[in-house]
């Protein structure tokens, strides 16, 4: 499952380095971060486009004992549920227009993740110091010639292989002709006439959050993925004034083109969002569209559902859409604009749109008779690029597994919940979920040196804890205010190391509260002391010398104390016997009176609740208590 | 939204125009008053880099580089009112290569814009003019590298550079009596070669004699040399291998077959030309050279083609200079339609450089791309498939080919049953005529002056060697023939060997 690093895999291809990770340097911490960024923001964005409800509940670590559902039966529940809740809501009903059908196609603009620009060896950069990373040919100085940098095609080319498409083995660069500012050399070199990657289709699916119209799944075609050079930045300033930073001009881009097969705005916003995954699950893109390193232009048309010639509508393109809300927006504002223009007996201008976020109608920026003659035209001073099947083959094997396959396994295998296991992908720019991994592997490892149990545990009871641990204890950390020492961020390598909690001391912490040697009290003071850089040697150390031994009371006693607690409640406990819905919060009620009867410190709740549930059952019957326990 | 622009332009200019920092005075007088204007009047400028290492086997020369090729003791310019004093942050590759075997640049030289143009007219700085014509005369010295051929046949220099797109090295050889070689393609480095039409443009190198330039490119080694900064520039690997293809010794006179293309026998042709082709043919005949007529049946399309392919690569190539960052910015603001260049564009660009941005826009555009641009580039290949068909020698750059005798024109005259004959070399007058007054040339129309490079432009569109040698048959005429030599792919070697034979046979 382990993610192969890009520059590791460039190196190795194009300059045929092996990696000295591993070997040599086995535990040294790759010396590349990856950027915080995606900590907060995915899963805002994930959750605004999600429909079903959120239960506050999904929280707590409450995994290891819940039922298990298969998956399926699941995922239409949720769909269902969607459906529900977005008859109800405003933008549910925005997704058709009675007697018309949308057709949308997109093009996705993303900056490859890679060190030199397309052109020329100046390094790409994100918020360097403006004009700092400029080569001669990217200001198009004369004489000046392009060079193509051959690492960029690694991180291309497995975009292009996430998306499916068929690796042409001869491409070639075009340049399209328009004079603006932000372009020194009066066109953008691109692969017009032969691009790169053709043929290529993404598989939306209900849990994506696509329109319930769409049903379980929809397949969208890949045109195209071309390789292309980026402008450079205007830096608006007061007064009309704008500075240009060239340090974005000739930055690669891929340019991602859809077939015109998306119908409805809500599953086109989710085709950005996925792609945007993907490309982060293989590690080709630098960053999310929120920090600008990927847009989208949106081409929209309708037609009335009844048109026997099937023609589609003409198209209007809106430009530049920065955010995934803003195509799903967009879209619908679009799609009614045309409407109301069609029905109006009016026609719709072949034109060019723009849109500003929160707004609630696209703008005309030009019209059909203002457009430009790209002139493409091929370019004389570069070669085909040639790409051999070999590359293609070896990208192909170690391509990071995508996430719809990792999702699968991580909740179909390690009994993670959909909604935590699209989490820990998404986290972090992927390297969450692979921390996870490095945590697992140790664990179980642990858990099958003992030599004294003879049957190994289930994989999903202890991945499920190491998820929420991973996920949830390891987010509270950073919102605790824990003092000076709390850096406020965790920070996780690409391959999923984490200094500030190494994945030793988390297994070793886990290990003791899955066997519960440890109460999960005492696991969360011990993780905070880890992460505040306390402990001095080690988990194990931590816990003999301050003595945090669990020391679990006998079954004997647990029954003691249910006895004890049961006394005196006798009015509720009838209402196990009677109730329709089983009475959870007074068994609760009851096990807290088990833990405040007995030494606190040396009950297991979920075992105080196993015993109080069993000895109810006994003692007054019901009928849910039998099928839970 | 204008005004901003204006100002836009000052981050940028900063820090790559710095012209007015490094100037440490001007040129020597007597070249920017010379009646010839073969030198351009520029700024002397302080280097940024320190001089090449020379070489150990470098002998001192004197060179004049053109000035579309940067130097950084030198503005360059281009001839463009666009690229006033443009100070260029970095050498080019074959100054610095010569440089490093030698040279010391002497000046600029002038040309037409940015290479557009036949006779050296189209400039910023105005005509160069013939050395050779009489007093009170003003002749064309043949162009786009006419100062460079100039500042040779007057002396100024041992060697010039100059480019040759479609015969803009060869053609002002031709006009002033010295000997212009148009490498392969690929060979010597355009890095730091302000393009005009990148798929056509060779640097070229122009001597009164073929032996400076023999020495140079093959005795130092230049041919072998790749410049990993020009994307164009053969591999080491290549070199070699195109090298293992042919001999680098031309052998006796009676083991080569020289082609003499019927096509190029136009009725343009001056008579006088055509005999000193004749003679020249006959000399090498009775020398025991194998003379034959051949047949490149696709030459007379070969100019329509060169006029839609170099205008369409111009037309892109000169869309940097917009005024952000090249160019002059006008005082009146281009609100008007929302354009922000033309202004720009329309006062730095000269006429003929204007006329061949529009031509090259026109063939780019959508309506008129698969009639014009896409049928002139199958052209091209035919071009060079005739080329490849009267060779000896392969192309190296391609596997061999076969040729269909159905393919070939009919009245095809075959040699044995493996078909018609093959030769070594093609020779060629360089030029149709004598050159022409400057007075004469005003009168013509563009495309009567285009007509001028007919014979130079095939070679380019192939990217073949080519090299031209002035042939005088009597001594008492005013210019010389020049006589082109057009040798296969890589066979560059002997070219020059045989253009040094033809000359010193013609001048005995």
């Amino acid at each position: 499952m382990s993610r192969r690093s890009l520059g590791e895999l460039s190196s190795y291809l194009l300059e045929g380095r092996l990696s000295q990770r591993g070997c040599i340097n086995g535990r040294r911490l790759s010396s590349r971060t990856v950027p915080v960024w995606p900590s907060l923001r995915p899963p805002n964005a994930l959750r605004r486009l999600h429909t079903q409800p959120e239960p506050a509940t999904t929280a707590t670590a409450t995994a290891p004992q819940a039922s298990h559902v298969p998956l399926r039966k699941q995922l239409k529940e949720q769909a269902k549920q969607a459906k529900k809740q977005g008859k109800k809501k405003a933008k549910g009903d925005s997704q058709t227009a009675d007697g018309w059908e949308l057709t949308v196609g997109i093009e996705i603009h993303a900056q490859l993740n890679t060190s030199r620009k397309l052109f020329s060896p100046a390094a790409t950069s994100f918020n360097d110091e403006p004009n700092s990373h400029v080569a001669l040919f990217d200001v198009a100085m004369p004489g000046s010639q392009p060079l193509f940098q051959k690492e960029a095609l690694i991180p291309a080319i497995r975009a292009a292989l996430a998306l499916n498409c068929e690796i042409q083995p001869v491409s070639r660069f075009d340049r399209k002709h328009y004079f603006w500012w932000d372009q020194p050399s009066g066109y953008q070199i691109t692969q017009f006439y032969e691009p790169f990657a053709k043929r290529g289709h993404i598989t939306l699916l209900a849990r994506d959050g696509i329109a319930v119209e769409d049903g379980e799944s929809v397949t969208i075609g890949i045109k195209q993925v071309q390789l292309e050079q980026d402008t450079a930045k205007t830096l608006a300033q007061a007064g009309s004034v704008h500075w240009l930073d060239f340090n974005r001009v000739g930055v690669p881009l891929i340019e991602i083109i859809t077939e015109p097969e998306i119908h409805h705005p809500r599953t086109a916003a989710v085709l950005v969002r996925k792609i945007q995954l993907l490309l982060s699950t293989v590690d080709s893109c630098v960053s999310g569209m929120e920090t600008g390193g990927l847009r989208a232009d949106v081409n929209v048309s309708v037609r009335r559902t009844d048109d026997p010639s099937k023609k589609l509508g003409t198209r209007t393109e809106i430009k530049n859409l920065s955010t995934i809300r803003a195509v799903e927006d967009a879209i619908i504002a679009e799609r009614d604009r045309q409407i109301q223009q069609l029905e109006a007996g009016g026609v719709i201008a072949g034109e060019t749109r723009g849109w500003t976020v929160g707004s609630k109608e696209t703008r005309r920026l030009r019209g059909k008779e203002g457009e430009v003659d790209y002139r493409y035209m091929p370019d004389p001073d570069l070669a085909p690029l040639v790409i051999g099947k070999d590359l293609v083959q070896h990208l192909q094997t170690s391509l990071a597994v995508l996430p719809d396959t990792e999702l699968d396994k991580l909740v179909d295998h390690y009994g993670l919940t959909p909604k935590d296991a699209l989490s820990l992908i998404t986290l972090d720019n992927g390297a969450r979920v692979q921390y996870f991994y490095r945590v697992l592997a140790l664990l179980e490892s642990k858990l099958q040196a003992e030599p004294d149990i003879a049957e190994s545990p289930e994989v999903k009871s202890y991945a499920t804890l190491a998820g929420n641990w991973i996920l949830h204890e390891l987010g509270r950390l950073t919102t605790y205010k824990a003092g000076p020492l709390a850096s406020g961020d965790l920070s996780f390598t690409q391959l999923g190391e984490c200094a500030q909690v190494p994945e030793e001391d988390l297994s070793q912490l886990l290990y003791h509260l899955y066997r519960k040697h440890i109460t999960g009290k005492v696991a969360k003071e011990l993780l905070m002391a880890v992460y505040l850089g306390e402990l001095e040697g080690g988990v194990l150390e931590a816990i003999e010398s301050n003595d945090l031994w669990f020391k679990e009371i006998s079954q004997h006693e647990y029954e003691a104390l249910a006895a004890a607690a049961a006394e005196g409640e006798d009015k509720m406990l009838e209402e196990f016997a009677d109730a329709d819905r089983y009475p959870r919060g007074k068994l609760m009620y009851l096990v807290g009176k088990m833990m405040r009867l007995g030494p606190t410190e040396r009950i297991d709740p979920a075992t105080a609740e196993k015993t109080m549930k069993l000895w109810i059952e006994r003692h007054h019957g019901g009928p849910e208590a039998a099928r839970l326990v | 939204m204008t005004a901003a622009l204006v100002r836009r332009r000052a981050l940028t200019q900063t820090r790559w125009n710095v012209n007015h920092n490094r100037s440490i005075g001007r040129l020597p007088l007597r070249r920017s008053q010379s009646t010839l204007n073969h030198f351009v009047a520029s700024t002397k400028l302080q280097p940024i880099s320190p001089p090449p290492q020379p070489r150990p086997d470098a002998r001192p020369f004197r060179l004049a580089v053109k000035d579309n090729i940067t130097t950084e003791e030198f503005p360059t310019q281009c001839a463009s009112g666009i690229l006033g004093q443009h100070a260029s942050p970095f050498e080019a590759t074959i100054v610095r290569q010569l440089r490093a075997r030698g040279a010391s640049v002497v000046g600029k030289t002038n040309m037409d814009e940015f290479g557009m143009g036949s006779h050296s007219t189209h400039s910023i700085h105005g005509p160069v003019r013939n050395p050779l014509a009489a007093t009170g005369e003003d002749v064309s010295a043949g162009g786009s590298s006419g100062g460079s051929a100039v500042a040779v046949a007057v002396g100024d220099a041992d060697v010039a550079l100059g480019t040759d797109t479609g015969g803009s090295v060869r053609l002002p050889a031709a006009y002033t009596g010295i000997v212009g070689y148009k490498p392969s393609y690929g060979m010597l480095s355009r890095f730091g070669v302000v393009p005009y039409a990148n798929s056509l443009d060779t640097v070229g190198l122009l001597a009164r004699d073929v032996e400076p330039i023999r020495k140079l490119v093959f005795d130092t080694g230049l041919y072998e040399e790749h410049d990993p900064n020009d994307p164009t520039s053969l591999s080491v690997e290549t070199r070699q291998r195109c090298s293992k293809a042919s001999s680098p010794y031309l052998p006796d006179l009676s083991q080569l077959t020289i082609g003499i293309p019927v096509e190029y026998n136009i009725a343009e042709l001056d008579p006088s030309i055509r005999e000193a082709w004749v003679a020249t043919a006959s000399a090498l005949e009775s020398q025991g050279a194998r003379v034959v007529p051949v047949s490149l049946p696709s030459t007379k399309e070969a100019l329509c083609a060169y006029y839609i392919l170099a205008p369409a690569e111009a037309s892109s190539n000169l869309a940097k200079y917009d005024g952000v960052r090249y160019g002059i910015r006008g005082s009146e603001g281009d609100a008007a339609g929302e354009t922000l260049y033309s202004e720009t564009r329309g006062a730095g660009f000269g006429a003929e450089v204007k006329r061949r941005i529009l031509l090259g826009t026109y063939s780019l555009s959508s309506e008129a791309m698969d009639n014009y641009f896409i049928q002139a580039q199958k052209i091209r290949r035919l071009i060079q498939r005739d080329f490849d068909r009267v060779f000896k020698l392969d192309n190296p750059l391609y596997e061999p080919r076969q040729f269909d005798l159905s393919e070939m024109s009919s009245d095809t005259a075959l040699e044995d049953k493996q078909g018609p004959v093959q030769v070594d070399f093609l020779l060629s007058p360089t030029a149709p005529t004598y050159p022409p007054k400057l007075s004469d040339i005003q009168k013509r129309s563009s495309v009567d002056v285009y007509m001028n490079d007919v014979l130079t432009v095939p070679a380019s569109l192939a990217g073949l060697p080519a090299v031209s040698v002035p042939v005088k048959i009597d001594q008492s005429d005013q210019f010389p023939a020049g006589l082109q030599v057009i040798a296969q792919y890589w066979d560059d070697r002997r070219l020059l060997a045989l253009g040094d034979k033809v000359m010193k046979l013609m001048a005995a």
